[in-house]
């Protein structure tokens, strides 16, 4: 049966990841961070020592479980195709970028749709930053914008990102003394490792097979005006609407939201930032663990960027601080970006206009 | 909803390639659209084009003039 034959099975397959998320908030996860990509990658790269943000340290199996759920799906289906050459040093720079325009947000754009869910009228306004970053992306494709193909490679490469989460995945289950793991904040939220690891497991096999991706959706409605990969973004802010208004956890407001800040700019230019490297590179955060599942090289380069760039982030103080009441001998905290990171935000708009409208062009005919 | 057709489908290497055919095809009358390529020939997520049958050998042509090469062409229910 094939999942993406029509509209209806595409939203289908975007309920059941919105179940996934919704299993994964009940049973630990932070309630408005269900999955996470970017934050996810974030606490992973800490728990290997990346960063040393106490706060924001755990192997997320989730991550590994969608990795490993496309690569199975992709090789039983007979999709599998070990592939690279499409300019990974670009795709690097826009791994790292995305994660310093995610931090900056506070949430990939699957945390985006999750917090929209919730009613907090920060990701709303992101999502202009979002949409606009998608916009421009598709003008340079549109100018003739290419990182180049991709040619088929030795089988071996495509599987070295699942084989290394494979192997940090028995560090996880033997309680390797070697990673780093949050005692407090949100590093220390999570759902049990089976059922987070089963969670991404399924995520990544219905987000294989109906090729989900954020920023794609957002793409091909401006480009083809279709709305296929849309279907399934809106099947996942459906059942996670339901959830956040059954719970209570719903309420418009641009405050009170957890782990979130309402510095609007930062807010625009932050997603901004992800919309356009996502639609450079291919594909959002969540697209760029599937295509690496399923043998893309050059995807795994960019997940290798997220990884840096999360560990950057937090080194280099670049990543943006939530806001925060005031609390009984604690002043309310605004939140936001650091100096730095509205910096490393303005490099990162400058980089990405160079990268897509200078340089890297279709070799015309 | 709209009825399936059998269509001929046009896959490229590259995203750059999908836009350009878009360009030549306005400019040498070829018949059809951008879509993105159908889940049933590709686990990717780029784009394709999108055309009658009958256009193939003229498409081919207009393609070879100005150096648009195609990944693979499908016949599928679009």
């Amino acid at each position: 049966m094939s999942l993406s034959d029509s509209k209806i099975k595409l939203g289908i397959a975007g309920i059941i990841c919105g179940v996934v998320a919704v299993i994964l908030a009940v049973t630990g996860n932070p309630g408005n961070m269900a999955i996470c990509v970017a934050c996810f990658i974030r606490d992973t790269a800490g728990a290997l020592g990346m960063h040393q943000a106490a706060i924001v340290q755990y192997v997320r199996p989730e991550i590994i479980g969608i990795v490993l759920g496309a690569f199975l799906i992709s090789v039983i289906t007979k999709e599998y195709r070990s592939t690279a050459g499409s300019s990974p040093m670009i795709r690097f720079l826009l791994g790292m970028m995305i994660m310093i325009g995610s931090l900056l947000f506070l949430g990939c754009p699957l945390r985006m749709v999750i917090r929209m869910s919730a009613g907090d009228l920060n990701a709303y306004i992101a999502l202009i930053g979002f949409i606009g970053g998608i916009i421009t992306g598709s003008i340079a494709l549109k100018k003739g914008f290419s990182l180049g193909r991709a040619h088929e490679t030795n089988k071996t490469s495509g599987v070295i990102l699942p084989f290394l989460l494979v192997g940090l995945l028995l560090l996880v289950l033997i309680g390797s003394p070697l990673l780093h793991s949050s005692q407090t904040g949100p590093g220390s939220m999570h759902a049990p490792i089976w059922i987070a690891l089963i969670g991404g497991l399924v995520f990544g096999v219905f987000a294989q097979k109906s090729r989900m991706c954020f920023a794609g959706s957002i793409r091909d409605i401006y480009l083809m005006k279709n709305f296929d990969l849309f279907t399934v973004i809106a099947g996942v802010f459906f059942i996670m609407l339901i959830y956040n208004v059954v719970t209570g956890n719903f309420s418009f407001s641009f405050t009170g939201n957890p782990v979130a800040h309402s510095q609007h700019i930062w807010n625009i230019l932050g997603m901004y930032i992800v919309g356009f490297a996502a639609t450079l590179a291919g594909g959002c955060p969540l697209r760029q663990l599937v295509l690496a599942g399923q043998g893309s090289s050059d995807a795994a380069i960019t997940v290798a960027g997220l990884f840096v760039g999360a560990a950057i982030c937090h080194n280099l103080k670049l990543v943006s601080s939530s806001a925060a009441p005031a609390t009984k001998g604690v002043t309310a905290v605004m939140g936001g970006p650091s100096i730095e990171g509205k910096v490393a935000a303005i490099v990162c708009v400058v980089v990405l206009f160079a990268i897509a409208f200078v340089g890297n062009k279709r070799k015309s005919n | 909803m709209r009825k399936k057709e059998l269509k001929l489908v046009v896959t490229f290497h590259t995203t750059a390639d999908a836009m350009a055919m878009e360009k030549v095809c306005k400019k040498y009358q070829v018949s059809g659209r951008l879509i993105p390529v159908p889940r049933s020939i590709s686990a990717g997520c780029g784009l394709s084009w999108c055309t009658e049958l009958a256009e193939l050998n003229h498409m081919k042509d207009v393609m070879e003039e100005v150096g648009i090469e195609e990944e693979e062409m499908h016949e599928c229910m679009v």
